[in-house]
């Protein structure tokens, strides 16, 4: 406790960024650490887990040390850890929950592992200090496309997810066929800026009738026959029209689907979350189609959507709140679902 | 003196505790890479067992490898953590070495001039080192701790005419053992001492701390003994697609 604030420190190893944060009863964020691994793992086109979990380990304590340090509290003024137990890459999780552990068992300081897409989703708190549930949520990423009805604090109910790529992997997969590289995302969402999003029709998978559901490998395979045509013609690539015709072929889906589903389950809000939420265009085209509902769009500023521990810290408050907690046997769990 | 010391590096875990009086307190896992599950359990039961309260503790250790990555991972983690948290220095204990000293007693027992301890890397390869037993009890090198093939590392040693074999490298290996050293005299260590124990761990800790060989928590780093897949194939020009990578 500091001036009547329970303070949470939020700890977050599941991929390739080492964060740690410090939050005020759960909604505000005094430190918030983010040491990425991306410049390490962009050698490579792509995440590498061994690696990861190296860096993890070399980074961990200064990183935990730091958002102590910003935060201008002592570790002994913690009153709750949160660590992501999952979903992840195992190697990587389990950097953070044995960091995690060890300091709550170092300091008698009560521990709750959070699942990493409650947290995705609790990145809104601190942001929007009057957001309560009910409420649907849309969580895309490099691992996940869901459409998640919250019910309560940590209390999710997935009722559409993809069936192969998730939105993430999917940017990633066609960035590197038009030749843009790794990540994937931020460079379509850039060249889209200055591309003709009609320029190339690619088709909106809608799967059947009333589902929630998503496929976006096929557009890897759409965008590879498309580029092999135009070339076989002698035809030049606009890598920028390629981007952003594709971008909205993905983000059309996803957008109308999120707001179909707010309006069968009566829900006036939806909340964006996970790293592709701050792909512009999707921002945008959500406004725009939930806005002819009178349904609002509620959103994590771009670094709160990426993974970090405020997140986190935000969900374990509530966890913690619910009477939850973790004892010292708590193991990563890479394959945790909602 | 109050050192509290991991040893994760293996298939089990466990932890010990040792005091000025020299008695070592330990706690070991019985399941199979529990490491993580089981790592602050282990260091409350040693830590119990021998009446001492972690506030008391003034050093920490790990065995910080060759061993399983993972396991490797979670003890030099908890190390540096306790360590950052209790305001302690650390202590690094390679796993060979404490293997090597845990099997010094019975090797002398049974005549032996060299330890060789070896860590099964697969693939006809091995993490491993030999020793030899000074008179005044300390340990001197004969083969450098590192990655060996196996043969390799046989070969370097058939000057020694009689070893004493610790390590998992044994259960993997032992047909080739016994065929590079037909002749000469080959012992093998019994399942009690044969693999990681954390007692072999604060064994040598104790007069490391004595000696002030000590580091702060972002000192205390791990021992793979080899790189990253990735990494290495990065080196030699020979990424492919193929390599294990995800999206984000
Ligand atoms: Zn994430």
């Amino acid at each position: 406790m500091k001036d009547g604030k329970f303070l949470t420190l939020g700890i977050e190893t599941s991929c390739d960024e080492t964060a740690a944060s410090v939050v005020a009863d759960g909604r505000f964020v005094m430190s918030n650490v983010i040491s990425s691994q991306i410049d390490i793992h962009t050698n490579y086109g792509g995440v590498v887990p061994e690696i990861a979990s190296r860096k993890h380990l070399e980074r961990i304590n200064d990183v935990m040390d730091k958002a102590l340090s910003d935060a201008g509290v002592s570790a002994g003024e913690i009153d709750l850890i949160g660590v992501t137990y999952g979903p992840g890459l195992v190697g990587a999780l389990l950097i953070g929950v044995a960091a995690a552990k060890t300091m709550a068992f170092a300091l008698d300081i009560p521990l709750v592992g959070v699942n990493h897409m409650h947290g995705h989703i609790a990145a809104n708190y601190p942001e929007h200090h009057e957001l309560e549930p009910p409420f649907m949520a849309l969580v895309v990423s490099g691992g996940h496309t869901e459409i998640v009805n919250v019910t309560d604090y940590n209390k999710c109910e997935k009722i559409g997810s993809t069936r192969d790529d998730a939105a993430g992997e999917a940017f990633d997969k066609v960035a590197r066929v038009i030749g843009l590289g790794y990540p994937g995302g931020p460079k379509i969402d850039k060249a889209a800026k200055s591309g003709d999003r009609d320029a190339v029709h690619f088709k909106r998978v809608y799967l059947e009738d009333g589902s929630y559901d998503f496929s976006f490998s096929g557009l890897k395979t759409q965008a590879l026959n498309y580029l092999n045509s135009e070339r076989q013609a002698g035809r030049e690539i606009k890598v920028n029209d390629v981007a952003a015709s594709f971008q909205e072929a993905v983000v059309e889906v996803i957008a109308d689907k999120a707001v179909s589903a707010a309006l069968e389950f009566n829900r006036d809000k939806i909340v964006m979350a996970g790293g592709v939420a701050s792909n512009s265009r999707l921002r945008e085209l959500m406004e725009e189609k939930a806005s002819k509902h009178g349904i609002s769009i509620i959103k994590p500023s771009p670094v709160m959507c990426t993974d970090n521990a405020a997140m986190i810290a935000s969900s374990a408050y509530y966890a913690h709140l619910a009477g939850e907690s973790s004892g010292f046997d708590l193991d990563a769990v890479p394959g945790l679902e909602f | 003196m109050k050192i509290l010391a991991f040893e994760t590096t293996g298939k089990y875990g466990s932890a010990s505790v040792i005091a000025d009086d020299g008695i070592i307190h330990s706690a070991s896992g019985d399941q199979e890479m529990n490491h993580l599950r089981g790592i602050i359990g282990l260091a409350d039961e040693a830590l119990c067992d021998a009446g001492i309260s972690k506030n008391e503790l003034t050093h920490v250790a790990a065995s910080v490898g060759p061993g399983s990555f993972t396991g490797i991972r979670i003890g030099v983690t908890a190390a540096r953590t306790l360590s950052q948290f209790l305001n302690i220095p650390c202590i690094s204990v390679s796993s060979l070495e404490a293997m090597a000293l845990g099997a010094s007693p019975a090797a002398s027992d049974a005549g032996c001039d060299a330890v060789a301890v070896i860590i099964n890397a697969r693939r006809h390869q091995v993490y491993a080192g030999a020793w030899k037993k000074r008179s005044d009890g300390s340990m001197e090198v004969l083969l450098e701790e590192k990655q060996y093939m196996i043969e390799e590392f046989l070969e370097l040693l058939k000057y020694c005419d009689s070893v004493y074999f610790a390590g998992d490298g044994i259960d993997a290996y032992e047909d080739i053992i016994s065929e590079y050293r037909s002749g000469a005299s080959t012992l093998y260590a019994p399942p009690e001492i044969r693999y990681q124990n954390a007692s072999t761990v604060a064994a040598l800790t104790y007069a490391r701390a004595k000696a002030g060989k000590v580091m702060s928590y972002d000192e205390l780093m791990p021992e793979y003994m080899r790189l990253a897949e990735a990494e290495q194939k990065l080196k030699e020009g020979t990424l492919s697609d193929k390599i294990c990578k995800i999206s984000k």
